[in-house]
């Protein structure tokens, strides 16, 4: 079934179409390795997905037609990738780049931009990155230093950007950078869209704990940058960074609880009799099930068209929790695979498990998100 | 369906209801605002504004009952008292063996009021089936009024070989669904108490001054409250999933969440409350009491997530519940 631009795709028809579309496409969208994978092998299976689904449509639905897509609304692929990562056919991490730089460039790209470009990040041609975190700047983003400098010809940026994921594949970053005295703090921020080919970039990769080198320290020395690559305003890039913050606590994160759920089916399945209490399995269970009806509803908010602010911070929260109750139970049920095996599916859940731990560290840490809660949702006034 | 403006109509009097009432009284206002009646026409409604506001106004009425009789397929559920299940259980408060009926489960301050209580017994001849019968309440045994909760009254009731009736002409459905539908209507009025102390402590923090600043300055005091928050909200959603997508499942979960974030709601607000908190004169107390015994009705956090466990543990399946 080819889908076409004319229907109004509801959630249903959508969700037997892409259901069918999975079941007769198994093999060719099975990864070609076994397991986990490398991190090479996972950003090739995802660009291969991204295609087929592409090809196929299912992958343009949910997405405004100015940029590539066939319309929709975003629940649409909520769904896509809910029923991806459900069968293991991507890993969500490196999936979920794409739900938050894609709104981004569509919110704050000149349409010209965004119309060129995006369709090749949700095609898979290319992979984005997101260049945020500094060296001195890491939770308190208004603190950056990474500057970008005014010319004739455009901008001029130089500085050092680290962690910045999926860097040393890809193609483009939305970075931020300063453009106004430092004592400005997020008043002088602006956001730039970057080639990472640009002479003066040089990225290096870093060893991660989990053995998936996932981010990279990247060094920016005097990178030209047209004006026209400007995201938003001069100097209102805080806006920028704010507005793409609620879509990293929507969409992707209702994709990462399909994820936790299957693991969840994969541990059941596998732990030995008598290893696990009742009570520690309910309880993580409910713990999921607490996540992800909370970000069924911010699904449905988002499809309705409301706007999402700090009450995903309570969603990032949940989900932060859920991954890492998930992977304590795996980590106590599993002890001799994680701790001591070294076949693929040993090696597989060592590996999520320690990666589990970053959970309350990126995309804000678990205290910024209670910093949030505490002054925006229950008004208890300024921290200082 | 009781929607938009008269949804808000329909909160309002509520409200106005619990602020005012409690007791006999409430449950007099709420036949005269039409309670039962919205309770036929609109479930969702009726039960989650009234019981998330009788939980946030700390106040006590007989609608548990009416919930149970409903849920059961009762056509007129307001007309007997209910018997609970026991502490920290959801099975039949009765057991039938031959035409030997025994009760033992928990009743209500409502229970002074009513002439006849309807009982669920467990029928062991036929496995797994209930029986929705009748009884005179002069003919059961009730335990002394006090506890943890005196304004709840909730009092163990027992009885052996007594009279009984069975529902004749009414389709009654099964347990499950009158267990499902009282454990939602717990889990509101947990939610509601957990509110209210959650709001007790966050005006508390804003005004309370040590240090030369308010005590909802310090961060520990913050989190505490940011923590208090997702722990209700968390239950909040999968309660509401649960009217989304009925199942037994997704109640007993949202029950044990609830019992298990007003818990932890309570501990946070507490501490925030201090001394003052600790008078018998400050609402805190009041509201810690009635979670504590809320949490023990048709099952507990601590039984209720057990009993799933077991359950996973044994199939080695977790339901796709949740889907969008
Ligand atoms: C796997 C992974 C992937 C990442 N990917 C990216 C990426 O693609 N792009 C990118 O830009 N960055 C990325 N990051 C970086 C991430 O955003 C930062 O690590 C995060 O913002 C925290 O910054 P930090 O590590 O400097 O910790 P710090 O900010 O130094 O914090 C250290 C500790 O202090 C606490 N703390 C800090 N400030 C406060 C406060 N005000 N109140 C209470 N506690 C506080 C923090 O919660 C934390 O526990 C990634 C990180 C990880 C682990």
């Amino acid at each position: 079934m080819a889908s076409s631009r004319d229907d109004v795709m509801e959630l249903d028809s959508f969700r037997k179409g892409v259901d069918h579309w999975l079941d007769e496409q198994e093999d060719a969208l099975a990864p070609d390795h076994p397991g986990l994978g490398t991190l090479d092998q996972q950003m090739a299976q995802l660009a291969k997905v991204k295609r087929l689904g592409y090809e196929a449509g299912w992958v343009r639905w949910g997405w405004p037609e100015r940029v590539g897509g066939l319309g929709g609304s975003p629940i649409l692929r909520a769904y896509l990738g809910e029923a991806l990562t459900a069968r293991d056919v991507v890993e969500p991490g490196v999936y979920s780049m794409t739900e938050v730089l894609a709104p981004t460039m569509i919110g704050f790209a000149r349409p010209e931009l965004a119309a060129s470009l995006v369709p090749r990040l949700l095609r898979g041609d290319e992979t984005w990155c997101q260049g945020f975190s500094e060296p001195g700047t890491g939770s308190n983003l208004a603190s950056l230093t990474c500057r970008a400098t005014r010319t004739d010809d455009g901008w001029r940026v130089s500085g050092q950007k680290v962690w910045t994921s999926y860097a040393q594949y890809a193609a483009r970053c939305v970075l931020l950078t300063r453009t106004g005295s430092q004592e400005s703090a997020h008043r002088g921020i602006t956001a730039l869209f970057i080639d990472m080919d640009s002479p003066g970039i040089t990225v290096r990769p870093l060893q991660t704990m989990h053995g998936v080198d996932e981010f990279s320290e990247v060094f920016y020395d005097d990178v030209a940058v047209p004006f026209e690559r400007t995201l938003g305003e001069v100097d209102k890039g805080w806006s920028v960074a704010m507005d793409l913050l609620p879509y990293e606590r929507s969409t992707s994160l209702w994709h990462k609880g399909a994820y936790l759920h299957r693991k969840l089916e994969h541990l059941l399945a596998a732990v030995p009799a008598g290893a696990l209490s009742p009570a520690e399995v309910g309880e993580v269970v409910q713990i999921l099930y607490a996540f992800r009806a909370r970000s069924r509803a911010t699904q449905y908010r988002m499809a309705a068209g409301d706007p999402l602010g700090p009450e995903t911070s309570v969603d990032k929260v949940l989900v932060a929790t859920a991954e890492q109750a998930v992977f304590d139970l795996a980590a106590a049920g599993l002890a001799g695979e994680v701790v001591l095996g070294d076949d693929g599916a040993s090696r597989r859940w060592r590996s999520e498990f320690l990666y589990s731990r970053a959970a309350t560290i990126y995309g804000g840490s678990a205290e910024i998100q209670r910093n949030i809660i505490a002054r925006r949702i229950l008004d208890l006034g300024d921290d200082r | 369906m009781i929607e938009g403006h008269d949804l808000e109509l329909f909160e309002r009097s509520i409200r106005q209801a619990t602020e005012r009432h409690t007791g006999a009284a409430l449950d007099a206002a709420l036949i005269e605002l039409g309670w039962q009646d919205a309770l036929a026409v609109d479930r969702r409604a009726a039960v989650s504004v009234l019981f998330a506001l009788q939980g946030s106004a700390n106040v006590t009425s007989s609608a548990l009952a009416t919930v149970v009789a409903a849920g059961l397929g009762l056509e007129s559920p307001a007309e007997h008292g209910v018997i609970l299940p026991g502490l920290g259980s959801w099975a039949p408060p009765a057991e039938l063996a031959g035409d030997q009926l025994t009760v033992g489960g928990l009743g209500a301050a409502d229970l002074d009021r009513r002439e006849t209580v309807l009982v669920v017994a467990k029928d062991p001849g036929a496995s797994g089936t209930t029986l929705a019968v009748t009884v005179e309440r002069s003919a059961l045994a009730v335990g002394p009024v006090g506890g943890l909760d005196p304004a709840l009254a909730i009092a163990e009731v027992s009885g052996n070989g007594i009279p009984f009736r069975p529902i004749a002409g009414e389709a009654t459905r099964g347990w499950p669904e009158a267990v499902a539908l009282a454990q939602m209507a717990v889990a509101h009025e947990l939610i509601g108490a957990a509110r209210t102390m959650l709001e007790l402590a966050r005006d508390h923090a804003n005004n309370r001054i040590q240090f030369g600043q308010p005590i909802g300055k310090f961060q520990a005091v913050r989190h505490r409250l940011a923590e208090a928050l997702v722990a209700i909200e968390a239950a909040d959603g999968v309660l509401d999933a649960a009217w989304d997508i009925p199942s037994p499942e997704l109640a007993a979960a949202a029950k044990a969440l609830a019992g298990r974030g007003a818990r932890t709601t309570a501990r946070h607000c507490q501490q925030v409350l201090a001394g003052i908190g600790f008078t018998a004169e400050h609402p805190f107390h009041r509201y810690f009491r009635r979670i504590l015994v809320l949490d023990q009705l048709f099952g507990s956090a601590r039984s209720l997530t057990d009993d799933l466990g077991t359950r996973l543990l044994a199939s080695r399946q977790l339901p796709a519940l949740l889907t969008l």
